[in-house]
């Protein structure tokens, strides 16, 4: 792999293929775990025996860091957050670590404060407050 | 990062399992053969969630069983220098600690916690800060930064930092 050396998620260099697929937030890989785990307690008695330890302790960390329950919720930021012209990498990194100011924001999410996204502090901050307020109703 | 991908897999299925299940045993033969393993380059196979498209099967010569082509979404877990993640603290001792997020395991070394964090050994061991009001310890939740990555063939590991803006303990169970 020659591309392994020059990886970098801060500047969004993780390869072509993971560029373009579709990312998850942990609260929507939450969902879809939970769905399948609850798809294999209703035909085997013993559903923690036919999960893969990658499942179980997957599915352990995104209930644990899942910052939205409800799936109503979790449509909304993502539907929120893609009104901003994030790729689906840093739309994710965002929705997963809510930020709460600017400055953090942009620390998580270098790659958003790159020349010519048209992405200025202001319309970082009213993406945080749309943000936070999914949160408070939720 | 948790991805949604298409992946493709050549399938090798024995006569047995042909007639009406055939897809029925090609899928749960993929499943337990993929679900739960790790590659370099897409991370780990967490979960299939759907089957795109199953090719043509092709006889074997000689054995009888036949190859099928079969496309698969899953969802992966692959980890990336320069991510930002949330982990949770699973050993703590005088070298750093590690933590894990999901399936990968994350190695923070002691010259990349900050500095002004104390080792501190002893039943519960952990990092203090002289003032004792942050500490990492076992089943601390920590927020890190991936700063590299190490391939082998059935697993993928990490090395962490805390020492940065923004990074650090997020949730502290002694407190919580």
């Amino acid at each position: 792999m020659s591309g392994e050396e020059e990886e970098n998620a801060a500047e969004l260099k993780i390869g072509d293929e993971f560029l373009k697929a579709k990312c998850l937030m942990n609260c929507e890989v939450s969902l879809i775990l939970e769905h399948k785990y609850e798809q294999l307690r209703q035909m085997s008695e013993d559903p923690l025996n036919q999960v893969s330890q990658v499942f179980e302790k997957s599915l352990q960390y995104v209930k644990r860091f899942s910052r939205y329950k409800n799936p109503d919720a979790v449509r909304q930021v993502r539907e929120i957050l893609s009104r901003y012209h994030l790729t689906e990498f840093e739309l994710c990194v965002l929705g997963n670590l809510c930020p709460e100011t600017v400055e953090e924001a942009i620390a998580m999410v270098p790659s958003m404060k790159t020349k010519g996204r048209g992405l200025d502090e202001e319309a970082i901050e009213k993406m945080l407050n749309d943000l936070s307020l999914i949160k408070t109703f939720e | 990062m948790f991805f949604h991908i298409i992946l493709e897999r050549n399938m090798q299925l024995h006569p047995r399992h042909f007639g009406r299940n055939l897809r029925d045993n090609l899928v749960a033969k993929l499943m337990k053969d993929v679900e739960g393993t790790c590659s370099g380059r897409h991370g780990f196979v967490v979960a299939i969630t759907g089957i795109e498209n199953i090719g043509k099967g092709l006889i074997r010569d000689g054995t009888g069983f036949v190859t099928f082509p079969v496309k698969y979404q899953c969802v992966v877990f692959r980890p990336f220098k320069g991510e930002i993640l949330e982990a949770v603290v699973t050993m703590v001792n005088k070298m750093g600690f590690f933590a894990e997020a999901g399936p990968v395991q994350i190695f923070v070394s002691n010259h990349l916690i900050p500095d002004d964090m104390e080792f501190q050994s002893g039943d519960m061991p952990n990092y203090t800060t002289s003032d004792g009001s942050v500490k990492i310890q076992k089943d601390s939740e920590v927020r890190l930064k991936i700063i590299g990555t190490r391939v082998d063939a059935t697993e993928i590991f990490c090395i962490g930092t805390i020492k940065d803006d923004f990074l650090g303990v997020i949730n502290d169970p002694a407190t919580a």
